[in-house]
C-alpha cells in the first residue's frame, strides 16, 4: 500500500478517469479527462487499465509526501515536476521510494498534467466513474476535488520494468496549428461572413474559461442573432455561439443540453489538444468534412 | 427525421423541429431501441432531438443505417417506456414563490387562479437537461404562459418551481436561472445516493399538488431526518 499526502492541493488538482458516459440522458455531464489521450498513456505507462482513475493537475501542481513505494508517471503538459527538488521525466515510469516529496514548480507548456499511480485507488465512484461530478461534489464524488491534507490510499500493482515513451509519440503541446472542426447542427444557418469570421480569426481564450467550456473573447463580427434552437444534445468539443456572437467550446464538465446555434464540433484528437491551451492563448479553427 | 454527424463520436438525429407530444414519443421511441445497442456510449433525448454517442466498434455510416432501419420498422405508438405519473407536492406561498406578483401581473391572474391551473394539468416530461436531475415539463395551460426573468438570478434554491414560455420545471439543485418561481416542493428531484439518481425520466407523467406552508415544514423535517418514504417517489 501507498499513501499520498497532500502537503498543497494545488490551484485545480481533481481525479479524473474517461468519464461518466450513459446517464447524459438524466442530464448528468461526461466528465473525466479534459486531454484523455495523456491520461491514456499516463496508465499505460504503469500498467493500469487505461480507464483508471489518475490526477489531473492544473498549471500550479500539489506538493505530495509519499509513504510507501510506488509507481509513478507523469503526461500531458509540463508543469516543472520535481522528486525531492530533483526535475523528474515525463512520460516515464518512475520509481518512488517511502518519503519522497513530489512538487512542482512554473508551469513550462501546457495547462494540464496527468500523474497515474501503479494499482488500485481506494476512492469512492459515482455511477461507475471516478471523476470528479461537478454537480453535488460532496456527495457524489468527495475524495476527487483534492484539499490540502487529504490522504489517498492506492493498493499497490505489481511492479512495472521502467519504460518511456519517445518524444515523437507524445501528444502536440503546440498552440499553433488550427484545431480541426467539423461542421456542427447549425452550420448552414451562419451567414459565408460569418463562417468567413470564424475560420479566417484567431480567437482569445477567456479568463472565464473552465473544465465547462472556454470562452473566447472575440465576437464574430456583425453577428446577426439566429432563431432559437429549441433545446437539443450538446457534447464535449460543440462551440456554440450565443446571441451575442461569442463562441463558447464546451469541454469535458459542459451541461447536457443547450439552446444556442451550434457552428462546429472540434475533432477528438484536437479536443484532448485544447485542453493544453490556458486562458489568454489564442485559437484558430479549421474546417474539414465528414469522411 | 434527419440524421447529421454530430462531431467524430456521435450523431444527431433531428426531427420535426417543434415542441409537440407526438414527436417527442417518435424521440423517445428511438431513444428505447437504441439503449438495446452495445456501441451506443451515450443518449440525449432532448423534445426533437436524439444525440447518439458511439463507441469505435462502430461508424456514422453503419450507426445512420441501423437508425434508418429501427425507424422504418417501429411505429412511436408502440412506445411502452416503463414510465410513471407521479405527484409533487408544492408549497405556492411566501418565502417560497419568489416571482408570483410577477407573474400575476403577466398573466393577469390572481394567485390563486394561478396555483389551481398549474395544478390541475398533468405534465409530460419531455427531456433533462441544463443540470443533472432538471426536467422539462410541458406544455402549460396557454393562460399560465410567462416569459423568463429578465435579469437570471445566481442562484435559484433547490427545489424551487419555476415557469418559463410554456414550460415547467423544477431546479434539482441550487443553480443560477431565470425561470419564474412560483413555489417550491421539499421533495428531492436528485438523490445522488438512489441507484438511479433522478426522480424524473424523460417520458414520466407529473401532477401538482398545492400544500400549505406547515406541511412544506413537515415533509421537509421528515426528509432531512430520512423518515420520508422516498422509496414511494424514486422505487
Amino acid at each position: 500500500m501507498a499513501r499520498l499526502h497532500f502537503l498543497k492541493s494545488g490551484l485545480q488538482t481533481t481525479i479524473q478517469d474517461l468519464g461518466r458516459q450513459g446517464v447524459q440522458d438524466l442530464g448528468i455531464p461526461i466528465n473525466g479527462a479534459m486531454d484523455k489521450a495523456s491520461a491514456q498513456l499516463a496508465n499505460q505507462l504503469v500498467g493500469n487499465d487505461t480507464n483508471s482513475p489518475v490526477l489531473e493537475i492544473t498549471l500550479l501542481g500539489p506538493k505530495i509526501q509519499f509513504e510507501g513505494q510506488c509507481q509513478i508517471a507523469i503526461t500531458g503538459a509540463n508543469l516543472s515536476a520535481e522528486i525531492n527538488g530533483n526535475i523528474i521525466p515525463q512520460f516515464r515510469t518512475i520509481n518512488i521510494n517511502h518519503g519522497d516529496m513530489l512538487s512542482f514548480r512554473k508551469p513550462v507548456t501546457g495547462c494540464r498534467a496527468y500523474l497515474a499511480i501503479n494499482g488500485r485507488w481506494d476512492i469512492q465512484s459515482w455511477l461507475g466513474s471516478y471523476s470528479a461530478s461537478a454537480t453535488n461534489t460532496v456527495q457524489t464524488t468527495p475524495d476527487s476535488v483534492i484539499k490540502k491534507d487529504q490522504i489517498l490510499e492506492i493498493i499497490s500493482g505489481k511492479q512495472q520494468s521502467v519504460i518511456s515513451i519517445p518524444q515523437s509519440e507524445r501528444p502536440s503541446l503546440s498552440i499553433e496549428a488550427p484545431l480541426k472542426v467539423y461542421p456542427g447542427p447549425e452550420f448552414e444557418a451562419f451567414s459565408a461572413i460569418e463562417k468567413q469570421c470564424f475560420f479566417g480569426n484567431r480567437f482569445t481564450i477567456g479568463q472565464d474559461s473552465n473544465r465547462m467550456g472556454y470562452r473566447l473573447k472575440e465576437a464574430l463580427k456583425g453577428y446577426t442573432q439566429k432563431e432559437e434552437v429549441i433545446s437539443s444534445g450538446v457534447i464535449p468539443g460543440t462551440i456554440q455561439i450565443t446571441n451575442s456572437g461569442q463562441p463558447i467550446v464546451l469541454m469535458a464538465d459542459a451541461q447536457t443540453t443547450g439552446g444556442y446555434p451550434r457552428i462546429a464540433n472540434v475533432s477528438s484528437p484536437d479536443l484532448d489538444r485544447l485542453a493544453q491551451f490556458k486562458p489568454g492563448d489564442t485559437v484558430r479553427f479549421e474546417l474539414i468534412s465528414f469522411k | 427525421m434527419k440524421i447529421v454527424p454530430f462531431g467524430d463520436s456521435a450523431l444527431l438525429v433531428n426531427f420535426e423541429q417543434k415542441i409537440d407530444e407526438v414527436i417527442n414519443n417518435q424521440v423517445l421511441s428511438l431513444y428505447k431501441q437504441l439503449q438495446e445497442v452495445k456501441e451506443v456510449t451515450f443518449l440525449i433525448p432532448a423534445y426533437c432531438s436524439l444525440t447518439v454517442g458511439f463507441g469505435e466498434q462502430t461508424s456514422i455510416k453503419a450507426l445512420s443505417e441501423q437508425i434508418e432501419e429501427l425507424t422504418s420498422k417501429s411505429q412511436s405508438t408502440d412506445l411502452d417506456l416503463n414510465t410513471k405519473l407521479i405527484e409533487i407536492p408544492v408549497c405556492y406561498e411566501a418565502p417560497y414563490a419568489l416571482d408570483m406578483n410577477e407573474v400575476t401581473e403577466k398573466t393577469g391572474l390572481t394567485q390563486q387562479e394561478i396555483i389551481d391551473t398549474h395544478c390541475q394539468e398533468t405534465y409530460k416530461v419531455y427531456m433533462l437537461g441544463f443540470v443533472a436531475g432538471f426536467a422539462y415539463l410541458g406544455s402549460l395551460p396557454e393562460q399560465l404562459f410567462c416569459p423568463r426573468k429578465a435579469e437570471p438570478r445566481k442562484e435559484v434554491l433547490a427545489g424551487s418551481v419555476g415557469l418559463a414560455g410554456l414550460q415547467t420545471g423544477i431546479y434539482p439543485a441550487n443553480a443560477p436561472g431565470g425561470w419564474q418561481i412560483i413555489g417550491r416542493t421539499p421533495i428531492p428531484t436528485f438523490n445522488p445516493k438512489a441507484e438511479k439518481p433522478t426522480l424524473f425520466k424523460a417520458g414520466d407523467a407529473v401532477k401538482f399538488k398545492s400544500i400549505s406552508s406547515s406541511e412544506f415544514e413537515e415533509i421537509e423535517k421528515q426528509v432531512s431526518s430520512n423518515t420520508f418514504n422516498l422509496e414511494e417517489y424514486y422505487g
